[in-house]
């Protein structure tokens, strides 16, 4: 078969290439991996007409649909406009018409405007799940606008609580809802379930004091997972009204240096997680000297430095008072090849403004 | 301070301080506590706690405690010495039914430390002879360590009316039996006791099973077997619930059982 | 006497009320539940009627309010005991039927069990008045009407909350005076007739037959379900065990309490003595010593009602979905087949 397609294109309008030529998979955005599930019969619907009949849990909660001819992409673009609006103009209220801040006048029956930003994965958080911290997929939607339409890449992870099952630690910019333990003494059967609970399910920061008849805790190295709470039989332990979060940043998947992403922030409020994502698509501009090419987060941190990071993507955002910030950033990668890292100068990648 | 408090204590001097064995301390406290053979007694240390002991031993103006020292408040008591002060209330719940026992053949089968609840009684029965036609006593220890009251098992040897077996489980030791007490249940002399005699039995819980399906292999009729528990205790007054056997609170209807009860109660 | 409130006259009698009484009712504690974004309704001290939760059961009962979780027996200065003081001001306590009747097996331990009173509970419970709140008819835990708890006897007032606001009746004089001016109203309070769920208690009287039952195999069930963390007792309007504990301050060990502290037979080390074994050592012992407890002992003991009045609070509570009424359905099965296989003949129970 004899086709001239701009594979690239294709690709930013959320239409991946297929070994088979001429076909492509749809992937459709699901912020936080949470929907109506009505919209299950569009995906079918999607399949069966132009698809191959088969459908795939994208990696990234997207619904895949392979087996999409060249042909009938725009049949297909056209069909998904209901979908589109209502899930990222009316559910997380996205502006379409501004791709990155920017005024892009968005043509509704032309299908995804941009890839960058992929689309926010979560566990199902605390709208099901009992260790859950938080509701995941909210958070999600409230995320979704800032980052989305955009040329810029970022992987957010949401995790409900610090068992971290959505993998906060293997993306750009992870999120992991977390709360601070409050203890009621007055209401303590000293029965040690906490304890048993934190050292079994967490960090071990509990302890009974005998001579005072009280659980004692090491703040220091308490992740906030709650453990305590739902092991208390007597509602000793509560969590805090007030929903905080710890953002790890950094990790990856890839070829050349995988690694886990390293905590951030611990203890931010929404509103400093939610400033701080504002303030990504500058950073991320600046390192790449304003021309967006498809890079992991982790990479744009490498090539600034964590400090430059720091500056950047705190620039304006008021820190709630609990709120703590890594001073530095120790990675640990896998490196693949031994010294890969080591290379000609001229081979370094460069990061910021390099003029004309 | 209200005097209708039952949990508020009385602080008592302690007199002496005996050492029994490395583990087993026997403490004597002034009290002027009328104290039944067998009832126990809430000891208590302020800021440390409280724990029932049984009296081992009762005299003019004074009690005796014997305490194993394995918890937090008995290792407190242990660096008490005389002169310094504990804390009493009670005596709580049924002791010996001394005088039903009172004329008859009294079999006295401990084993450890239960030896404790029946120190009083054994020694009222030593002292003042005509309290029952004789005593047999079988007295087991795990070993030598754990012999207590070692005095008086020698004294209460010599007397005429007293028949003593004294046994460690395994170990030997001159003018002592080796063998858990059961086994020396069939010497009893039951068929010369006629229907006169009674059974007290105070020891481990498996212990105490055991020697009283024993007593039964040997014809003992359950009526005329009596035991004492020993349960976990808060408040000693039927309250805490820790002691609770079925219906049964150890506390108030115990801790000497007759073995009709005691054979039932299931914790 | 009954009267009719609009939401103005309910605060307002609330206002007269809290001039003489401290009043305790089921209130919402958003966000302090067991899981996230869950509330958690307990007994708490309330100021306003819009802090009253009257259309939802609590998780924890009443009983809180009257014996609470932990109190201090003793104040410890050096050697001495100081006993710690009572509150003056007398307790409006609004409850619903089941954890008022809930009393009366509190009371049988408390005040009755071995002739001892126990000064702390007494001193408490003397002061408090209660007003029982119309139920609505629970929830699916609830089992009132099977356990006789649905119409409790002692109160002296009578609270239907609605949207509109409050009918009442007094049943007890002294609380007269604080209605002065508030209309009248033709109210009697209905109490739940017929619960949804229905549990029939089999008979234990014979001794065999709970010898058998406490060996029989029903119990091990609860070894792999059951993780003993006491919820269930805790939130249970009848339990009333507890442990004596002392403690000393941490800045100053010369001073401390002696304090009661809510246990659980449920929990390990229930009846563990220092230097020995647990006697109970599995989720099941523990659980066959509770549900005979329940509905078994306690009534061979006092006599006049089994210690459990179908609140539906441990099922409520358990984060392992144990339902009480199911295990006692179970254990009706296994009686039956105890009591077959004795009148057989077999499988007798030394």
């Amino acid at each position: 078969m004899n086709h001239d397609i701009d594979v690239k294109k294709m690709r930013i309008n959320c239409f991946r290439q297929s070994k088979v030529p001429g076909e492509f998979m749809l992937q459709m955005r699901a912020p936080g991996g949470m929907v109506d599930a009505k919209y299950l019969s569009s995906i079918e619907h999607i399949s069966k007409t132009w698809g191959d009949g088969n459908f795939h849990f994208g990696t990234r909660q997207t619904f895949d649909i392979p087996g999409i001819k060249y042909e009938n992409i725009d049949a297909v673009n056209e069909y998904i406009e209901n979908y589109i609006t209502e899930v990222d103009e009316e559910l997380c209220d996205v502006d379409m018409d501004k791709v990155a801040g920017e005024p892009q006048e968005w043509d509704v029956k032309s299908g995804y405007p941009t890839i960058g930003a992929r689309n926010i994965t979560a566990c199902v958080g605390n709208y099901h799940c009992i260790c859950g911290n938080m509701n995941t997929y909210e958070l999600a939607r409230k995320i979704e606008p800032i980052i989305f339409p955009s040329h810029y890449h970022i992987k957010i992870n949401i995790s409900g609580c610090p068992n971290d099952c959505n993998k906060a630690h293997m993306c750009d910019f992870g999120i992991i809802g977390t709360a601070k333990m409050e203890y009621h003494p007055e209401r303590c059967i000293a029965c040690g379930a906490c304890v048993r609970n934190c050292e079994h399910g967490a960090t071990r920061v509990l302890s009974l004091n005998e001579d005072t008849g009280r659980v004692e805790k090491d703040p220091c190295c308490c992740v906030g997972c709650g453990e305590c709470v739902r092991a208390c039989p007597a509602g000793a332990w509560t969590r805090s009204e007030k929903k905080l979060y710890k953002i790890i940043i950094g990790g990856r998947t890839g070829r050349q240096t995988p690694r886990a992403g390293k905590m951030f922030l611990n203890w931010a409020s929404e509103d400093v997680v939610l400033n701080v994502l504002r303030n990504w698509q500058k950073f991320s501009a600046w390192v790449m000297d304003y021309k967006p090419e498809y890079l992991h987060g982790g990479h744009l941190i490498d090539r600034a430095g964590y400090k430059k990071f720091k500056e950047i993507i705190l620039d304006g955002v008021e820190l709630n008072p609990e709120c703590l910030v890594a001073e530095d950033i120790f990675w640990h990668e896998t490196e693949y090849r031994s010294n890969f890292n080591v290379k000609p100068l001229s081979m370094h990648h460069t990061a910021g403004p390099q003029g004309e | 301070m209200s005097n209708n408090n039952p949990l508020q204590p009385i602080p008592c001097e302690i007199l002496n301080v005996k050492k029994e064995s490395t583990h087993e301390w026997t403490f004597r406290v002034a009290s002027d506590a009328d104290v039944d053979h067998g009832q126990f007694m809430q000891l208590s240390i302020p800021k440390v706690g409280e724990v029932p002991i049984s009296v081992s031993g009762q005299g003019d103006g004074w009690l005796d405690f014997t305490i194993r020292s394995v918890g937090k408040v008995t290792n407190v008591i242990f660096e008490k010495e005389a002169g310094d002060t504990l804390f009493l209330r009670g005596p709580y719940g049924h002791g010996w039914p001394v005088d039903e026992f009172k004329g008859k053949h009294l079999v006295v089968i401990t084993g450890g430390t239960g030896l404790a609840p029946v120190r009083s009684m054994v020694n009222l029965c030593a002292d003042n002879p005509k309290t029952v036609k004789d005593l047999t006593l079988i007295s087991g220890f795990k070993n030598e360590d754990g012999i207590v009251f070692q005095n008086e098992l020698d004294k209460w040897k010599e007397h005429d009316h007293f028949s003593t077996t004294y046994a460690l489980d395994n170990d030997e030791k001159e003018g002592w039996s080796t063998g858990l007490v059961t086994t020396f249940v069939k010497d009893i002399p039951f068929d010369t006791f006629g229907d006169d005699y009674a059974v007290v039995v105070v020891g481990p819980p498996i212990m105490m099973k055991f020697t009283g399906l024993e007593l039964l292999k040997n014809g003992v009729p359950e009526e005329k077997i009596w035991m004492s528990f020993e349960r976990k205790m808060s408040c000693a007054i039927g309250k805490c619930g820790h002691c609770r056997i079925d219906e049964t609170y150890v506390c108030l209807d115990g801790p000497v059982f007759p073995y009709t009860k005691a054979r039932y109660l299931v914790d | 006497m009954g009267y009719s409130l609009n939401p103005d006259q309910t605060a307002e009698l609330l206002n007269r009320l809290a001039e003489d009484y401290r009043i305790y009712a089921p209130k919402r504690f958003p966000k302090q539940g067991r899981y996230s974004d869950t509330d958690i309704i307990r007994y708490d001290r309330i100021q306003t009627p819009d802090e009253i939760v009257w259309d939802q059961k609590s998780d924890y009962p009443a009983k809180e309010v009257i014996s609470p979780i932990q109190q201090a027996l003793f104040y410890f200065t050096e050697d001495e005991y100081r006993e710690s003081k009572k509150a003056k001001k007398p307790v409006l306590l609004l409850a619903r039927p089941c954890d008022i009747t809930a009393q009366l097996v509190q009371e049988k331990i408390y005040a009755e069990n071995g002739g001892f009173k126990d000064l702390y509970y007494d001193r408490v419970h003397n002061k408090v008045k209660f007003a029982v709140m119309d139920c609505g008819g629970g929830d699916d835990t609830c089992f009132c009407v099977s356990m006789g708890s649905n119409k409790p006897e002692n109160y002296s007032l009578a609270f239907k909350f609605d949207e509109n606001g409050l009918k009442a009746e007094v049943s007890d004089d002294c609380f007269a005076d604080y209605f002065d001016g508030m209309p009248e109203d033709d109210f009697t309070p209905e109490f739940v007739e017929e619960n949804e769920l229905k549990v029939t208690i089999p008979d234990l009287s014979d001794r065999d037959v709970r010898l058998a039952l406490k060996s029989h195999p029903m119990w091990k069930e609860f070894d792999k379900r059951c993780i003993s963390c006491g919820s269930c007792t805790v939130a249970c309007s009848t339990c009333t065990c507890f442990t004596t504990r002392d403690i000393c301050y941490g800045d100053n060990p010369e001073v401390g309490e002696r304090r009661r502290v809510t246990a659980s037979c449920q929990v390990a080390g229930f009846d563990q003595m220092a230097g020995q074994r647990e006697i109970r050592s599995t989720a099941g012992d523990r659980m066959r010593y509770k549900i005979l407890h329940k509905f078994h002992d306690h009534k061979a003991r006092f006599g006049d009602r089994h210690m459990c009045v179908g609140c539906g609070r441990c099922t409520h509570m358990c984060p392992e979905f144990i339902s009480i009424s199911a295990t006692v359905n179970k254990m009706a099965d296994a009686v039956d087949e105890i009591k077959a296989s004795l009148a057989d003949g077999g499988n007798h129970v030394e």
